[in-house]
């Protein structure tokens, strides 16, 4: 509980103005597309919702409410998004994610996790990856004779996703081969982030996870990681930190590709066929990707932070780079969706298993969206993503659309 | 206490099982955890949300039936959105969220509870128009604003206050009979506020809704003006950096800086006369610093560095013309006045802030803003009368509220006032906006003292500066200062919903 106890603060200071459930003002756009949190939209009961469940965190705390009587159907229905974050730290200093997550915790340890999540922490525990695929099949996509940079100080990592996924692995290699960047795989040693433990708030296993790979990256020297998925670039930016330094330097593989085409390292073939797209901003890439900085201080009267807290509002995410990819692609036109950048709506993948409706229908609602805009096709950059919203519309992974586009160094 | 299963199971059968809960993890979402609210609120028996007038009738019917109280709400930001006693269930109106129609010609729209003002204000100003929304939010319901709050909002200098705007209205009562007002009535269409006969607008609409509710509004129009700018305003950069510019020469913003009340009551007065402006309100300084910047942290260095002074007594213009030409007659006309008054224009680098966030909607959509001061927030006042009246008024209440200010239990702001001017300044309102920090119980105390204290001085000096508010406690004091209307209130709402079910008052 002491865990809990440390964002009081936050509980105490919401007052149940609903920001957190609605579109940013500057973003507003009409009747439609104006709810911004997954949960709040499909059950509509207001403890479905960031303000509802620092409700709940506060009742937990207060002893009122008791963990294990049922509110985990709320707390891991939610996917974590941060839209509620982001929308009330646009006027407040209040820390609604980390609350909810915190509470995430305090119920994983005393047992209430749910069997989903358990069976998951068990398969990356057995296989190292979140699908309890073969760990010897992690790299089975690469092609015979691939040869990497093993003495270079970047990594390119390509996470779980790339057992389900393996185009978007190759498109990332294809695009840092044409722009002669030099990396190097981790191979067998490459074991999955750790993104979903800790969402997930089993925190022991988190650490531990989490852990063995700042050794690693350590023990090998590395530099620089660029992601290829958007899941292990959130996690190395705003998890990671809160278990030690993170010494490499993170990049997403589309930041690479933007500042490769603005200079030129990267050419573009002219030939592409037209389509209207719609980039869909991935929570993980966009306002989670944001660098978390440990803060340790009192709030004094009338909310000062001492020392000042750097806060975490969505701010810097990665958006610019990932348009400035589609701009740079001959014969596509860009449309944006309403709720896009710091205020997207999330796809809700990471709750298919703990609340499957309210998930299929958070979906459904940005195709309505993407189509709505005249879109033909979403882009997204992140695995995840485009297993949630593929079904109903056609959709590709950005750094694929790319691949597609590159002109010279095509062979990996 | 619970509802007995049967009333459980008539209330699933009207609105189906997914739209009823009595799960305590559920009811939650709704309670009260704030220390410092200095009432007491009890926790629903069931948060219900129904999806029709028809079934807010049978809803309320069941309620009626069985003596049970009913709170309607929506956004849930008000005080009076709350369970205030046992046996109470929460109608969450969120789910009845249509825009029925909106009505270019005739200037009126058709909206549900549900609906939001960043969902109705967006799709007014693709069609040209606008509407009177106050300063809750983007996420607050317009019909709880135009039926059951002040509805005074930042344009009323020009644009009037919106319970002007309020057109046919539908309401279930108590005993889930429908009341439709106006033309409406007579099946003649929602534009006429109120048909031959008595206006029955003036009995349901109470300040916070009339003496508690009369019953649960289903449908209301409201009234639209033209909106000459931009249909689409200029926005752009990351939250909480966000520009929104109205790139016009048609629209300019100039803040002053005054002395005295008085001066800033003369300048509303001339300034009023001389018919121009869309906005002029004397802005609380609080707010405006802390809408200004985007932490506590800078807050309080700005606060503390020049932002108090600048602000001590401001008054902010926002000049809004059909043509270049007349925005010179206008800027000629108000710089006059300010010379004649004593307004100083304060520094251009504070100033310019409005530049980048205009129009007022979204400047309003920042106040949640004042919340962020550890938290403890209360309107005070909220009265209306002339704007010498609400002046004196805000001189006033230097009075008595040092003793709040000086001590610590209110944060340091004593002239954190605002009036603003209606209808060219034959008309104002005023709200005195104290703020407390929420981590020190000792100032949540002081509140109820400096309600009382403010009171008594209204109530010594015969001022029309309160509300009668929705605390019987309240009504009862200040009832005889507005002609007794406290009985009058009374005996409506016993007529009207006689076993006293629709969200009593505390
Ligand atoms: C920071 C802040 C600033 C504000 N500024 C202003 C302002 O400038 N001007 C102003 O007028 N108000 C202002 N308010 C008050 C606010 O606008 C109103 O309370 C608003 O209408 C709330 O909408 P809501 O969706 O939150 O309603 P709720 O809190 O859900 O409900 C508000 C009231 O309306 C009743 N109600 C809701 N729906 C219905 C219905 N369908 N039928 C009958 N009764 C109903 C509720 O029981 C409650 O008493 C402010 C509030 C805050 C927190
Ligand atoms: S969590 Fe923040 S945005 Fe949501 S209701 Fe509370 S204060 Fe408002
Ligand atoms: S994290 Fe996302 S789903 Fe969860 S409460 Fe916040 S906005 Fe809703």
């Amino acid at each position: 509980m002491d865990k809990l106890k440390k964002y009081e603060y936050s509980m105490d200071s919401c007052n149940h103005c609903g920001q957190c459930k609605w579109i940013l003002p500057p973003k507003m756009h009409g009747w439609d597309f104006a709810e911004i949190c997954p949960i709040h939209r499909y059950h509509r009961f207001d403890a479905y919702s960031g303000q509802g469940l620092l409700n709940i965190s506060k009742e937990v705390l207060n002893g009122k409410l008791k963990i294990g009587e049922g509110l985990e159907k709320v707390l891991w229905s939610c996917t974590m998004c941060g839209a509620c974050d982001v929308n009330c730290k646009s006027v407040r200093d209040i820390e609604v994610l980390e609350t909810i997550h915190t509470l995430r915790t305090v119920c994983a340890e005393e047992g209430t996790a749910p069997e989903s999540l358990l069976s998951m922490a068990k398969k990356v525990e057995e296989t190292h990856n979140i699908y309890g695929e073969s760990h010897d099949k992690r790299f089975a996509w690469l092609p015979e004779g691939f040869e990497d940079d093993k003495d270079s100080d970047t990594v390119l990592f390509v996470g779980c996703s790339a057992y389900t996924h393996p185009e978007i692995a190759l498109a990332a290699i294809k695009i840092l081969k044409a722009g002669g960047v030099k990396f190097r795989l981790l191979r067998e040693e490459e074991f999955c982030c750790g993104a979903s433990l800790w969402r997930g708030g089993l925190m022991a296993d988190a650490e531990k996870l989490i852990s063995r790979n700042m050794a690693l990256f350590k023990e090998k020297g590395i530099k620089k990681i660029i992601t290829a998925c958007a899941e292990c670039f959130g996690s190395f930016r705003g998890i990671y930190p809160r278990f030690g330094a993170m010494e490499a330097e993170v990049l997403h593989i589309t930041q690479v590709a933007a500042k490769l085409l603005e200079e030129g390292k990267i050419t573009l073939k002219t030939d592409g066929e037209m389509q209207k797209l719609t980039y869909h901003d991935p929570c993980m890439l966009g306002r989670l990707s944001e660098p978390w900085e440990a803060w340790e201080g009192e709030i004094k009267p009338y909310g000062l932070h001492v020392p000042e807290k750097k806060w975490r509002r969505g701010f810097d995410g990665v958006y610019a780079e990932p348009r400035a990819i589609l701009e740079a692609i001959p014969g596509l036109e860009t449309v944006e969706m309403p709720r896009n950048k710091e205020d997207a709506l999330c796809c809700a993948y990471h709750s298919r298993e703990t609340d499957g409706d309210m998930s299929a229908c958070t979906a459904e609602e940005r195709i309505r969206e993407a189509k709505a805009m005249g879109a033909e096709k979403i882009v997204s950059a992140c695995p995840f993503c485009l297993d949630a919203l593929s079904d109903a519309m056609p959709m590709e992974d950005i750094s694929v659309l790319l691949a597609r586009y590159i002109e010279e160094g095509g062979a990996i | 206490m619970s509802l007995k299963r049967e009333v459980y199971e008539a209330l699933e059968a009207v609105v189906g099982k997914r739209w009823i809960s009595e799960d305590e993890f559920v009811l939650s979402g709704n309670r009260v955890k704030t220390p410092e609210v200095p009432f007491f609120y009890h926790t629903a028996d069931a948060i219900i949300i129904p999806g029709s007038t028809e079934e807010v009738q049978k809803v309320l019917r069941i309620c009626n039936e069985n003596g049970i109280c009913f709170v309607p709400l929506v956004s849930g930001v008000s005080a009076e959105s709350f369970a205030n006693r046992a046996g109470t269930v929460l109608i969450q109106l969120s789910r009845m969220n249509k825009i029925v129609e909106i009505n270019g010609l005739d200037r009126y729209a058709i909206i549900e509870p549900g609906v939001r003002h960043v969902q109705l204000y967006p799709e007014l100003r693709k069609r040209g128009l606008s509407y009177t929304a106050a300063a809750v939010g983007p996420g607050g319901s317009v019909l709880a604003n135009f039926t059951s709050s002040s509805g005074d909002h930042h344009n009323q200098h020009n644009a009037s206050r919106s319970n002007r705007y309020l057109l046919g209205v539908e309401m279930v009562m108590p005993d889930g009979e429908i009341v439709r007002t106006g033309s409406l009535a007579t099946d003649s269409g929602w534009f006429c506020p109120d048909g031959p006969g008595p206006g029955l607008r003036g009995l349901m609409k109470g300040y916070f809704g009339n003496h508690g509710q009369l019953g649960i509004i289903t449908r209301i129009a409201i009234g639209l003006t033209p909106c000459n700018g931009p249909s689409e305003i200029e926005s752009g950069g990351i939250s909480p950096n966000h520009y929104v510019r109205m790139i016009s020469p048609c629209s300019k913003v100039y803040v002053f800086n005054f002395e005295h009340i008085y001066h800033v009551r003369d300048a509303m007065l001339k300034i009023g006369e001389a018919e121009i402006g869309a906005t002029v309100l004397k802005y609380f300084y609080l707010p405006a610093t802390l809408m200004m910047t985007n932490s506590a942290n800078e807050f309080h260095e700005k606060w503390n560095g020049g932002y108090k002074e600048a602000l001590s007594m401001p008054l902010v213009v926002h000049l809004a013309t059909q043509s270049e030409k007349e925005m010179a007659y206008e800027e000629k006309i108000l710089f006059e006045i300010m010379e004649e008054t004593g307004g100083k224009r304060i520094p251009r680098e504070i100033e310019k802030w409005w530049d980048e966030h205009m129009d007022f909607f979204m400047i309003v959509s920042r106040l949640q803003s004042v919340l962020r001061l550890g938290g403890g927030w209360m309107p005070i006042k909220l009265g209306s009368d002339s704007v010498t009246h609400m002046c004196e008024i805000g001189r006033s209440i230097g009075d008595f509220i040092h003793d709040f200010t000086d001590t610590g239990k209110i944060f340091d702001a004593p002239e954190n006032y605002q009036i603003i001017p209606m209808e060219y300044g034959h008309f104002a309102h005023i709200e005195l906006l104290v703020n407390w920090d929420r981590t020190n119980p000792a100032a949540g105390k002081g509140i109820g003292e400096l309600r009382i204290r403010s009171r008594n001085n209204d109530l010594e000096n015969k001022f029309h500066a309160e509300t009668t508010g929705s605390l019987n406690a309240n009504m009862e004091a200040l009832g005889p200062l507005y002609s007794n209307c406290h009985l009058w209130l009374r005996r409506i709402k016993e007529a009207i919903d006689p076993n006293g079910i629709a969200n009593p008052l505390m």
